[in-house]
């Protein structure tokens, strides 16, 4: 177990260094000098060549590149160009808070609710339920989340006038986390549905199901006490998925709903070509994912001993 | 009364049992309006603005779906933008399919350190994050269609790569493979003549469900505008248009109808991807 946990982190770390570097030549290659976009338009050539001096962007790409590496051990992932010239880590992490949070509301409200639909329509296959269940799950899967959110935005803020879309937190309080997460959370039921319904309908198959159903239980209690235990594994794994999925993917959402969080920051870094804010934000929803991963498997390598000794 | 069936028809008939006839048939439609000219198919001009009509409601007759905020017939701009998302998404899973495909069958023909090294690669593609990773390419290299097709089409490889490469290493153990070795035949013409014709039905059901997510990637850089550019329509820029005036009294319709548009190919792609997988490989049958 140890030497697969050894593995894993190692292959992990590679991961690491392929996107740093992938993210660190895409940027200094495709992007412009980036502190023209720092200076007020009348800055003369004289100013740009001694600004782009003092950030060390004159250097050849091999050597920024090996500084970066240099610092990026050190757990230094240099400072803003702007953001008052903050480290990146802090401007990172201080947004990080409201992505996890709009992630967490969304990912619960939609654990809640994919779960109870896909049990009740395993429970009663071809039903009205379950036909609505699997409408409503075709349905979220297809349309676009930043779709929802406009269609959200439309019917309660500007037809019935019942939230604000714009402001976020800060702004608004509490209230303004429900509509990006519900937008959110609609995509993510059908996920969720589908695999509670599928796995709960293979384990009502099973011998000890119908060895509970012979023995007299009440239906009820089979469902909900024995078959859902057992359906619930697959949805942990749906679950920290989706999560990994959802930091670096609700940038369109957190745009729509001005929600402060990374994907926010992302775009802002990128309209100032702030490269060290972009490769940090890239980096920590990165380290992220790779994380979940790892975590996924070490669990499911603990859980199933063939895993780990292949 | 079977007899009289033309056998052409009889094939067909059967080739589509069980298919979602709808989906198929937009599908089809999509397809059709993608390779005509944009003049053929769209019944006004989806760029000259008219100031004149600003804004119209839907009116059978003269503007079926009403008019743009720069008096654009909505209805024609939906027919062009459809044909600029669907040749986007259908190119950048071309693109995608193709990486996918060669990685698949380079590391599960060679084996060795050369499979560790591609699903290293493969490993390290499937943690970025797409999205953010997309807009960050395309603000540096600029928006346009061909860099929004290269962008999809690197970012979506892996999928394929992934599921191929299984197809392929259980390919290489079947008999016929290993006669193809014994015989002498080469590792490029094994993967050519003998694997790749045996992973198509996989690589057709992928390449289906993928389409829909293209859709979706294709329309949400340009609802941020960094994908097509105006004033070409796509189904994400129309969005976009359609945002700035979510608060104007009476043009509730404008977010509707691209993004329903967007919902019918997503789903169409969907359904018809989950029937192809159905239909080549009952044992993944899913509940």
């Amino acid at each position: 177990m140890g030497s697969y946990i050894i593995r894993r982190v190692f292959a992990g770390i590679i991961t690491m260094i392929m996107i740093t570097l992938a993210v660190f030549i895409l940027l200094r290659i495709g992007g412009g000098n980036p502190v023209e976009y720092m200076l007020p338009p009348e800055a003369t050539q004289a100013d740009v060549e001694k600004l782009t001096a003092a950030y060390g962007f004159d250097k050849s790409i091999w050597a920024q590149l090996g500084i970066y590496y240099k610092n990026l051990f050190q757990g230094d992932l240099g400072d803003a160009l702007q953001w008052d010239h903050q480290p990146v880590t802090d401007v990172v992490l201080s947004r990080m808070p409201a992505t996890l949070q709009l992630t967490a509301v969304s990912m619960a409200a939609a654990m809640i609710i994919g779960v109870a639909i896909g049990a009740i329509s395993a429970a009663k296959p071809d039903s009205i339920l379950d036909r609505v269940g699997k409408i409503l799950a075709i349905t979220g899967q297809s349309m676009p989340v930043f779709w929802v959110g406009l269609l959200l935005i439309l019917l309660f803020s500007v037809e019935l006038r019942w939230l604000d879309s714009a402001g976020g937190f800060a702004r608004l309080g509490p209230k303004a986390i429900i509509m990006p997460a519900a937008s959110l959370a609609f995509f993510l039921i059908a996920s969720h549905m589908r695999i509670v319904r599928s796995t709960m309908l293979e384990v009502l198959e099973s011998d000890y199901i119908k060895m509970i159903r012979a023995k007299g239980l009440p239906s009820r209690l089979v469902i909900w006490k024995h078959a859902f235990k057992n359906a619930s594994i697959p949805v942990f794994t749906l679950f920290f998925v989706n999560f990994a999925a959802l930091v670096g993917g609700a940038v369109v959402t957190e745009t729509i709903f001005s929600w402060p969080g990374v994907g926010h920051l992302l775009v802002q870094a990128l309209i100032n070509r702030d490269y060290p804010v972009t490769q940090g934000v890239i980096f920590f929803v990165a380290a992220i994912i790779v994380f979940v991963n790892i975590f996924v498997d070490v669990m499911y390598a603990w859980l199933d001993p063939r895993i780990r000794l292949s | 009364m079977l007899d009289r069936v033309p056998a052409t028809l009889r094939a067909l008939r059967n080739a589509f049992r069980g298919a979602p006839k709808l989906s198929v048939f937009f599908i089809g439609v999509c397809i059709i309006l993608a390779i005509l000219p944009v003049s053929w198919i769209t019944p006004h001009d989806s760029i000259e603005i008219s100031p004149a009509e600003l804004l119209n409601a839907p009116e059978f007759g003269a503007h079926l779906l009403g008019t743009d905020n720069q008096g654009r017939d909505v209805f024609s701009r939906l027919i062009h933008g459809g044909q600029s998302s669907v040749r986007v998404a259908t190119a950048a899973v071309l693109l995608a399919g193709l990486l996918g495909t060669l990685v698949a069958l380079v590391a599960g023909v060679f084996r060795g350190w050369v499979d560790r090294l591609l699903m290293q690669i493969t490993d390290a593609f499937l943690s970025l994050p797409y999205l953010m990773v997309a807009l960050t390419v395309v603000t540096l290299l600029g928006p346009s269609i061909i860099n929004l097709i290269i962008v999809i089409g690197f970012l979506r490889w892996m999928g394929f790569a992934r599921v191929l490469r299984g197809e392929v290493l259980r390919l290489m153990e079947m008999d016929f493979v290993r006669l193809a070795n014994v015989a002498g035949s080469s590792r490029p013409r094994i993967m050519l003549r003998h694997v790749f014709p045996n992973i198509i039905n996989t690589l057709l059901v992928l390449a289906t469900l993928e389409v829909g997510l293209a859709v979706i990637v294709e329309s949400s850089l340009s609802f941020l505008g960094l994908g097509v550019q105006r004033p070409i329509p796509s189904w994400g820029n129309m969005l976009r248009d359609a945002q700035q005036f979510l608060f104007y009294p009476g043009a509730w319709w404008f977010p509707l109808v691209p993004g329903i548009a967007i919902t019918f190919l997503v789903m169409s792609c969907n359904l018809t991807g989950d029937w192809l997988r159905d239909r080549t490989d009952p044992t993944r049958r899913q509940l």
